[in-house]
């Protein structure tokens, strides 16, 4: 029997040619990939992002588990073919327009992906009405926003009201973040969440689609 | 006879007495916004930003990119314009890289960003290295005395020898990307080590050339921010923050970092890397570290710069919550003493000019040293 602990541990060293070469013997083991996942890849971003939390990991730390992570899930995805890749919810992100810093907004995508959300990321200097139109298209269960300026955190409140004036508001969960952003300024926006930080995304994203 | 705005300035950078706190305004944003919109207010239409800062009675931070320029030597360096994009290539006998920057003026800081990074593969290193070997640091004294001049008494000129970044943040944030940057260290260490270590050599020569002016204190760090890598930043930060304090400290300057991030988790490391002043001190609302906080990590050796959050300018704060965070704040950092009033980091375009001048008014009330509690 295939210790998917392994594959767990392999997640929490970032290592990922060790989480290649553990994704593919169980493969061949003839582990079912939707466990492969779940126990293996999935548990291992979860010991990441508690430690993470707790103060003993950094960010670059999360970042090379959720590369390690990616990596796995190309390998699992000719497997998947038929079943789909399990996903807990469906996030549209990106830096709002006239905001050309994404290394916050990409760290959240990255981990979003490595922890089961099915991630698009519109990239930086996103219009309000490519937010509008891609919430639409993608049927989101959260669109998140990251502004790293003073000067650009206003539009994601324009973002929420066009969100209103589209009839869309009720239809999707709103985060927000960046390092100018607090709590008070995601409440007084009328936004449903707010990280401070990319580790904080993932319970709080989870936490809005009730998973 | 009172003390100007500058010395005020400088004597709390030295940890020397003054009358009371200093402040040390940064309204770029702000003005450069509302000079390219035409929404200046009407009494400032057609000023500088020092001179609105004299208005207001604050004290001016005016901000020049770096006192060196850097030319290029045996390498042909292209600039294009393909508007929105400015490209620049950078053809070297080992092979060509490229990077492409945009240039936003529509938010009020005025810098270029990099769309692309000049590092794409392991392919660059060589020829990134071959960059940094044939750069040749040349002054930028005219620039630096005209900023001075502009400033005279009522403030400073902030620069820096060698621009924005330390030797490894200028690697990991201009020429890799922060992402890269982390799997480049994971995956070729000794290669990322290599092209740091270039960048160093370049950076001496950069001080050499810059310590020529009379420029007092230099930012020798900006942006930090807990995402960089504590252990990346006790091996690879420390030391060349170290260095260039001692250098600069030997020439009878001193060394500042502008740390307008998240700071809870380098503030136990600050001390160790000899900086005198950590400018933009950015508390709570917006980080999770208070200015009382601040003070007991940094210990009573550094001076602070900053503790009013940008937002803080922002109408969703009152101007009794305005009021009651600058009072809260001169308690907290009572007795006052290496401490200097000024934004964490800047004035947002749509924050409030006269909350600028409310500072002053607030220090004249109650900014005397030593503050009592």
């Amino acid at each position: 029997m295939f210790d998917l602990s392994l594959l767990s541990q392999a997640i929490d060293e970032g290592d990922r040619e060790k989480t290649l070469k553990l994704t593919t013997e169980a493969l061949e083991a003839g582990v079912n990939p939707q466990e492969i996942i779940a126990q293996g890849l999935q548990a291992g971003m979860a010991i990441v992002g508690e430690k993470f939390s707790s103060g003993e990991y950094f960010l670059p730390d999360m970042l090379m588990a959720a590369r390690a992570m990616k990596a796995a899930l190309e390998v699992l995805k000719p497997a998947l073919e038929k079943t789909g890749m399990p996903t807990i919810g469906r996030v549209v992100i990106g830096t709002v327009e006239g905001d050309m810093h994404d290394i916050g907004k990409n760290v959240v995508a990255t981990f979003l992906s490595g922890n089961g959300f099915e991630v698009f990321d519109l990239g930086l200097n996103v219009p309000v009405q490519r937010f509008i139109q891609e919430v639409k298209e993608k049927k989101p269960d959260i669109l998140g926003m990251s502004a790293l300026l003073t000067t650009t955190m206003p539009v994601m409140g324009k973002v929420i009201e066009a969100l209103k004036e589209a009839g869309l508001r009720s239809q999707v969960k709103v985060i927000v973040g960046g390092a100018p952003v607090t709590q008070e300024y995601a409440n007084y926006i009328g936004a449903d969440g707010y990280a401070h930080d990319g580790g904080k995304a993932v319970p709080v994203c989870r936490e809005l689609v009730g998973k | 006879m009172e003390m100007t705005q500058k010395q005020r300035i400088l004597a709390a950078a030295r940890g020397e007495p003054v009358d009371k706190l200093p402040f040390g305004a940064r309204i770029d944003v702000w003005y450069n916004y509302h000079s390219a919109h035409d929404t200046l207010p009407e009494k400032y239409r057609g000023w500088g930003q020092v001179d609105i800062l004299r208005d207001l009675g604050a004290g001016a931070q005016l901000r020049l990119f770096s006192v060196v320029k850097e030319e290029y030597r045996d390498m042909e360096v292209v600039e294009r314009h393909e508007p929105p994009y400015i490209i620049t290539e950078y053809h070297t006998p080992l092979g060509t890289v490229a990077k492409k920057e945009i240039l936003d003026k529509s938010e009020g800081s005025w810098v270029k960003y990099e769309m692309e990074k000049i590092f794409k593969s392991e392919r660059d290193y060589p020829i990134i290295k071959y960059i940094l070997e044939h750069t040749v640091p040349v002054d930028n004294f005219e620039a630096y005395h005209k900023a001075r001049a502009e400033v005279g008494e009522d403030g400073l000129v902030m620069s820096a020898a060698g621009g924005l970044w330390c030797p490894v943040q200028r690697v990991m944030r201009e020429f890799m990307g922060y992402e890269l940057f982390f799997y480049e260290l994971a995956d070729r260490p000794a290669r990322v080590e290599e092209l740091i270590e270039t960048m160093q050599e370049l950076e001496r020569k950069k001080f050499q050339v810059a310590i020529k002016c009379d420029l007092e204190l230099f930012n020798i760090c900006a942006n930090w921010s807990d995402d960089i890598h504590t252990p990346v930043f006790r091996k690879y930060f420390v030391p060349w923050l170290r260095e260039a304090s001692d250098f600069l400290h030997a020439h009878g300057r001193l060394a500042m970092a502008h740390t307008d991030g998240e700071m809870r988790r380098l503030n136990p490391m600050f001390r160790e890397t000899g900086i005198d002043i950590a400018e933009a001190i950015t508390p709570a609302p917006q980080t999770l570290v208070t200015m009382k906080e601040f003070r007991r990590e940094l210990g009573d050796e550094v001076t602070i710069w900053g503790g009013i959050p940008s937002i803080l300018f922002e109408p969703m704060y009152s101007d009794e919550d305005f009021d009651n965070y600058i009072k809260n704040m001169f308690r907290e950092m009572a007795p006052g003493y290496r401490f200097i009033v000024g934004m964490g980091d800047n004035l947002p375009f749509d924050g409030d000019i006269n909350r600028v001048r409310r500072v002053v008014e607030l220090i004249d009330q109650y900014g005397k040293l030593p503050i009592e509690v």
